[in-house]
């Protein structure tokens, strides 16, 4: 990103890279100050967004499908926010015993998640009893958009599908969605959910195929664990 | 009424908390919305996800609208194409932090669609394609990069194999030339 010293001759120019995305650090929280204060510049940007959305109209439309508007609703409207494991009391119990349960496991085991030197400091062992599930997540506390996912033991059955739920508190579990096929992979995380994730329990639930069709968990849980500094 | 203003009522409505006018506003735009997310990502579990994320981000900020002069659509793309991109921008600082053993993440990065290739997909009737057309196809490309991929200027000068300034002053001159073009 461009420093102090870089002088805009031309609002106009600044106008297009602000649009484009193109400032950064104190460049960008000037220009966005203006955008409140300055009418000039305002008309500036505004012309620029408009013509840069041009560059959009030759996208096709492509109709989402029904399950994003029901998360939606869901997650505005609360539909469902009673899930059925949690109206028969069971999350509050699986949490307390992951929590009692879990620390040991998250410690010794999450070095193979570690790329390298940079390793994600968070993370959760999400396992069955048996060990016939072990999946692990980590992630980065200053990029807690992403879950880095391993899934050292065990799979979905046929035709079925893990789902990730973040429970946080005595809240209902919360989808962060079915997880990737491959043992490796990646999960990402809701914006208003990313707060709440180094507190939290994850756990697995057996869904069908593309995950609950209600937004709660339906199947069995497999496994829980919570989130520790690693 | 003209289908701006149609939508330009709904986000007002929305505002106020109206949930039919938000589920209205969904079934005009959502589709549209969805296709720039298709494209931004080229992920379509990843569109699904910003999806989700732009209505939720709509429901809570349809009271800002207006606040920087932007037409319904524009404003509503706007948002989309900010949200995509920020995820594409968290995708790819991800990867190069090291992610060495994640194959699946280092397969996404490849899959994305290349600004040559959006360019050449781009309509011709547009007032912008036309002033894009006035630059060099390089430049045009840059921008297009800027403006679809969110790359930055580091990125930019990385792709196109140029030093940090030139890539800036090029972009900046491309731009300058592009708003003497859309005025004309």
């Amino acid at each position: 990103m461009t420093g102090p010293g870089d002088h805009h001759e031309d609002d106009a120019v600044l106008a297009a890279e602000h649009v484009l995305g193109l400032l950064g650090g104190e460049e960008l929280d000037r220009a966005e100050r203006r955008l409140e204060t300055d009418p000039d510049y305002r008309a500036l940007y505004a012309a620029w967004a408009e013509d840069f959305v041009s560059l959009t109209h030759d996208m096709t439309p492509v109709t989402p499908p029904v399950r994003v508007r029901n998360a939606i609703d869901r997650r505005l409207f609360g539909a469902r926010r009673e899930g059925l494991l949690r109206r028969l009391g069971l999350w509050p119990a699986l949490s307390a015993a992951a929590l009692a349960a879990g620390t040991y496991l998250v410690v010794t085991n999450l070095d193979l998640l570690r790329p390298g030197p940079e390793a994600p400091p968070f993370g959760a062992e999400i396992a069955a009893d048996d060990r016939s599930l072990v999946v692990r997540v980590a992630f980065d506390p200053d990029a807690p958009e992403m879950l880095r996912v391993l899934r050292p033991s065990g799979a979905a059955a046929p035709g079925r599908a893990l789902e990730l739920w973040l429970i946080a508190g005595d809240a209902a579990p919360v989808s962060l969605g079915v997880l990737p096929e491959d043992r490796e992979g990646r999960v990402t995380v809701p914006e208003d959910l990313q707060p709440l994730l180094s507190q939290a329990v994850l756990a697995i639930s057996d869904e069908p195929a593309g995950g609950s069709p209600t937004g709660a968990p339906t199947g069995a849980v497999l496994g829980a664990g919570p989130v520790t500094r690693l | 009424m003209s289908r701006q203003t149609e939508i330009e009522a709904m986000i007002g409505r929305v505002a106020l908390g109206d949930r039919a006018a938000f589920g209205a506003l969904y079934d005009a735009t959502s589709a549209k919305l969805f296709g720039i997310c298709l494209r931004v990502l080229n992920d379509r579990a990843e569109a699904e996800d910003a999806l989700q994320e732009i209505f939720v981000k709509l429901w809570h900020n349809a009271g800002r609208y207006q606040v920087n002069g932007l037409s319904p659509m524009t404003w509503l793309i706007t948002i989309a194409r900010n949200h995509a991109i920020d995820r594409l921008r968290a995708r790819r600082k991800a990867e190069s932090r090291g992610g060495g053993d994640m194959d699946a993440m280092a397969d996404l990065a490849d899959a994305g669609p290349g600004p040559e290739a959006l360019a050449v997909a781009a309509s011709e009737n547009q007032r912008i394609d036309r002033c894009m057309s006035e630059l060099e196809p390089d430049r045009a490309a840059a921008v297009r990069g800027a403006y679809l991929t969110g790359e930055s200027y580091a990125e930019l000068a990385e792709r196109h194999g140029v030093p940090l300034n030139t890539m800036r002053t090029w972009l900046r001159r491309s731009l300058m030339r592009l708003k003497e073009c859309l005025t004309r």
